[in-house]
C-alpha cells in the first residue's frame, strides 16, 4: 500500500492537490485511527472482564454490548477538548492551536512528532496485549508523545510539572493518578465486597445469582459508555490538531464530523474485537471472581471513574478496573489473590510511559534521519512490520472467546518448539 | 510539589464519592435482593419485603441515571452541579 502511495506523490508544487504534507497528514490520520482501535480492544477488559468471568453475559454478547456503548459514548462527545496533548507536552497553545514554529512547511514538524508518538503508543499497546497485560492506553499515548517531543524539541518541550496553579504535567496528570487510582478503587471494591458477602450469606442462591447478574451488566455498561466518551475524544483531538497544523481546519471550537464518525467506529470496532488475552488476565488471572464480587468490583470501577472525572482528577480506566478486581479479591473472605500476576501488571504500568516514550523517540529519529515523506512512510512501514510480527506471534497460543474463561493455569498447552511462554501471565499461576 | 497537594485533595474526594456510590449502591442493591428473598421465604408471602426490595432497587436505578446524566453532560461540555443538593446541569467552568 505504501508503495502505491509513493507512486501517487509528486514533488511539492508539481500538483496542486497531492502534496508531500497531505500524504503525511493522511498517514497521521490513519495511524491515529489505528491507535484508537488498539485503545478499544485493549480496554474491553476494563468494562467486561468480570462480567465475562462470572458468565453474567456470554463473551460474544459482552463485547458486542461494550462495543455498542463505546460507539454511543463516542458520539456523545459533542464538545471535544483539542488540548489533549497539553497535559504532557508543549506543542499546542492553550486554545488548542499548534505552536507557530511547528506549523511551517505545512505543519510537517508537528505531524512528525504526532506520528512518531502514535506509533510508540500503538506498539506498546500491542506488546502488552500480546503478554496479556492490562496497561493504560492513555499512558501509552502520552508516553509516545513525550518521547517523540523529547527527540524533536528537546527536554524543554515536555510539560513535567505544570505551572503550579492546578493539577497538570506528567507528574500531575499521569504519575500521581497512576499511583493513586488502583489504591482508591481497590479500597472501594474491598469494602463493597466484604459487606456484600456478609449480607448474602444464607439467602437463596437463585435470587442472588439473578440479581448480581443484572447489577454487573448495569455497572459494566456505565464503564463502557464512559470509556467511549473519554477515550475516543483523545484521538478526535489528536486528528483535529493534525488537521489544524496542516491548514485543513481552522475552528478550535469544533471538530470535523467525519473525524468523529471515524474515531467512534474505530474504538467501537476495537472494543468488539475484544482483547481476549487481557480480558482473561483481568477476569481469571488475578482472582477467581464470584458474581457478587464481580458486581462490587464493577460498581467500584464505575463510581470511581465517574467521580474522578467529575472532580477533575481523571484516572486511568485500566488502573481503576485492575484495582477494583484486586480489591474485590482482598475483600472476599478466603479468596486467593495471585499477587505474582498483580506484580507483573504493576511492572507493566511502571514501564508503559518510558517504554512507549523510547519507541516514540526512536521513531522520530528514524523519520527525521530519512526525512520528509519518505521518513513518514518508513515509520509507518516499521509500525506495520511490528504489528504484523506481534499478531503472528499471538497466533501461536490463541486466546479468544472460546477459551477466555478456562481455568487459569490449566489451559493453553504450549506449542511444541515455541520458545516463549505466552500468554506470559498464563504460565505464572 | 503543588501537584502532590492537588492530587491528595482530589484523591480523598474521589475515595469518599467512590465509597458512597461504588460501595453504597451495590450494598443497597444487595439489601434489595435480600428483602425479595425474605418476602418469598416464609410459608405466606410477605408483601412488605417486596415493597422494600423494589424501593431499594429504585434508589440504585436513580444512582445509575445520575451516572448516565453525568456522562452525557460531560460529552456536551457541561458539568453536574450539586449546589442545590439535587443535581443540575451547568456550564463547565
Amino acid at each position: 500500500m505504501t508503495f502505491i502511495l509513493w507512486l501517487g506523490v509528486h514533488p511539492p508544487g508539481d500538483h496542486p492537490f497531492v502534496t508531500q504534507t497531505s500524504v503525511i497528514l493522511a498517514l497521521v490520520v490513519v495511524t491515529a485511527l489505528a491507535f484508537d482501535f488498539t485503545n478499544g480492544f485493549h480496554d474491553t477488559a476494563n468494562a467486561m472482564a468480570t462480567t465475562i468471568a462470572t458468565r453474567a453475559l456470554s463473551p460474544k454478547t459482552a463485547v458486542a454490548l461494550s462495543g455498542l456503548l463505546n460507539l454511543v459514548g463516542a458520539f456523545l462527545s459533542v464538545q471535544v477538548a483539542l488540548t489533549v496533548t497539553n497535559a504532557v507536552v508543549k506543542i499546542q497553545n492553550s486554545d488548542g492551536t499548534p505552536k507557530e514554529p511547528l506549523t511551517t512547511h505545512g505543519g510537517e514538524a508537528l505531524l512528525m512528532i504526532v506520528l512518531a508518538g502514535l506509533v510508540g503508543g500503538i506498539i506498546w499497546n500491542l506488546a502488552t496485549w500480546l503478554l496479556g497485560l492490562p496497561s493504560s492506553s492513555s499512558h501509552a499515548l502520552f508516553g509516545g508523545l513525550i518521547g517523540a517531543t523529547v527527540a524533536g524539541l528537546g527536554w524543554a518541550g515536555v510539560n513535567w510539572n505544570g505551572d503550579g496553579s492546578k493539577l497538570d504535567g506528567v507528574v500531575g496528570k499521569v504519575l500521581l493518578p497512576a499511583v493513586m487510582s488502583p489504591v482508591i478503587a481497590g479500597l472501594v471494591a474491598a469494602a463493597g465486597t466484604w459487606i456484600i458477602f456478609r449480607m448474602t450469606a444464607g439467602i437463596a442462591l437463585r435470587y442472588a445469582e439473578r440479581g448480581f447478574k443484572w447489577g454487573q451488566i448495569g455497572s459494566a455498561s456505565l464503564v463502557s459508555l464512559a470509556h467511549g466518551t473519554n477515550d475516543a475524544q483523545k484521538t478526535m483531538g489528536v486528528i483535529t490538531l493534525a488537521l489544524i497544523a496542516s491548514g485543513h481546519w481552522t475552528d478550535t471550537g469544533s471538530i470535523p464530523f467525519w473525524v468523529k464518525v471515524a474515531c467512534a467506529l474505530a474504538i467501537a470496532l476495537g472494543t468488539y474485537l475484544g482483547g481476549w488475552r487481557i480480558i482473561r488476565t483481568l477476569g481469571k488471572g488475578l482472582v477467581d471472581i464470584a458474581p457478587a464480587q464481580g458486581m462490587a468490583a464493577q460498581s467500584a470501577s464505575a463510581a470511581v471513574i465517574l467521580a474522578s472525572s467529575h472532580l477533575g482528577f481523571a484516572l486511568s480506566t485500566t488502573h481503576v478496573a485492575t484495582g477494583s478486581v484486586l480489591g474485590s479479591g482482598v475483600g472476599r473472605p478466603a479468596a486467593e489473590v495471585r499477587w505474582r500476576v498483580a506484580g507483573r501488571m504493576v511492572l507493566a504500568w511502571l514501564i508503559t510511559l518510558p517504554a512507549a516514550g523510547v519507541v516514540g523517540a526512536l521513531m522520530w529519529w528514524i523519520g527525521d534521519l530519512v526525512g520528509g515523506l519518505a521518513g513518514a512512510l518508513t515509520v509507518v512501514a516499521l509500525l506495520i512490520a511490528a504489528a504484523t510480527g506481534m499478531w503472528l506471534r499471538s497466533r501461536r497460543i490463541r486466546v479468544d472467546h472460546s477459551n477466555v474463561n478456562d481455568d487459569w493455569g490449566a489451559v493453553v498447552p504450549p506449542v511444541a518448539g515455541a520458545p516463549g511462554r505466552l500468554p506470559a501471565t498464563a504460565a505464572a499461576s | 510539589m503543588h501537584n502532590l497537594g492537588f492530587a491528595l485533595d482530589g484523591a480523598w474526594r474521589v475515595l469518599l464519592a467512590g465509597l458512597v456510590l461504588g460501595a453504597g449502591l451495590p450494598i443497597l442493591f444487595t439489601l434489595g435482593i435480600r428483602s425479595l428473598a425474605w418476602s418469598a421465604a416464609g410459608p405466606a408471602p410477605r408483601p412488605a419485603g417486596r415493597a422494600i426490595g423494589y424501593g431499594l432497587f429504585a434508589v440504585v436505578i436513580l444512582g445509575v441515571l445520575l451516572g448516565i446524566a453525568f456522562i452525557v453532560a460531560s460529552g456536551f461540555g457541561k458539568a453536574l452541579s450539586f449546589e442545590h443538593v439535587y443535581p443540575t446541569i451547568v456550564a463547565k467552568h
